[in-house]
């Protein structure tokens, strides 16, 4: 069986309630473990507010499209924004895990923990867009 | 995202319900300085009502251990779920900030 969601969201940050909504509505219907959907929005988070706050110089809304689908073997998630090019594989700055509290940068996790919690993830800037896949296993 | 805070002497126990996100973040920032005081020698953060969590909550939280240590005082952390466990060791918090099954735990290792 497979379920599938597909959501447009604005690059505004109340837009991400819906989108946690809609996750978490995908998941009860698909019976998904409180993990997976634990994880999915996480992601999700992490991602969508990437492009909210850092992905556009200019002021005004852009879109974010989203597209999740679950199958027995595990869930495919595709994210497709307008904003400039960004690799989340390349792109980010990897934490100091082994930093002492004071020494600890605040931020950079959360393309940490997209990249942890993903099985696998690809990138490709297409049509002025960047285009990213990420697979996760249903266990997972 | 509540939190509930309860004090025993120099010792504070925060009792985090809820999801705390991007959103909500800057509140449970305000929640938890607004309610730790200078006297404070142990702030135990009692996560096991915590549903979510996600890089803007942990910020937070790497912000309080930050300014706790200023003043001497430690932080810890107690009853978290699988996943958020998980989060924090992915992020590498367990090795700043003890992880404790529960309040005693956190109490008798401090």
């Amino acid at each position: 069986m497979t379920a599938r969601l597909e959501i447009t969201m604005e690059t505004r940050e109340e837009e991400l309630q819906r989108l946690a909504s809609a996750v978490d509505r995908l998941a009860a219907d698909d019976g998904w473990p409180e993990s997976l959907a634990f994880k999915v929005n996480l992601i999700l988070e992490e991602l969508a507010l990437n492009v909210i706050r850092y992905g556009h110089d200019e002021e005004g809304l852009h879109e974010v499209d989203i597209r999740i689908v679950s199958r027995a073997d595990g869930l495919t998630i595709e994210m497709t924004d307008d904003g400039r090019p960004f690799d989340p594989l390349t792109d980010a700055a990897a934490p100091d895990l082994d930093a002492s509290v004071e020494d600890r940068r605040i931020g950079g996790l959360g393309i940490h923990l997209t990249r942890s919690m993903t099985s696998e993830m690809r990138y490709r800037r297409e049509d002025g867009k960047n285009c990213l896949t990420l697979t996760l296993a249903r266990g997972e | 995202m509540e939190c509930n805070a309860t004090r025993e002497g120099a010792n504070l126990f925060i009792a985090v319900d809820g999801r705390v996100d991007g959103t909500n973040a800057s509140e449970f920032q305000e929640a938890l300085e607004g309610v730790i005081e200078e006297s404070d020698r142990l702030v135990v953060l009692d996560l096991g009502a915590l549903s979510y969590v996600s890089s803007a909550g942990l910020r937070v939280v790497l912000l309080v251990a930050k300014e706790l240590q200023r003043q001497s005082a430690k932080l810890a952390v107690c009853s978290l779920s699988d996943t958020v466990k998980e989060v924090f060791t992915i992020s590498g918090f367990d090795k700043i900030i003890p992880v404790h099954g529960t309040r005693q735990e956190a109490l008798e290792a401090s």
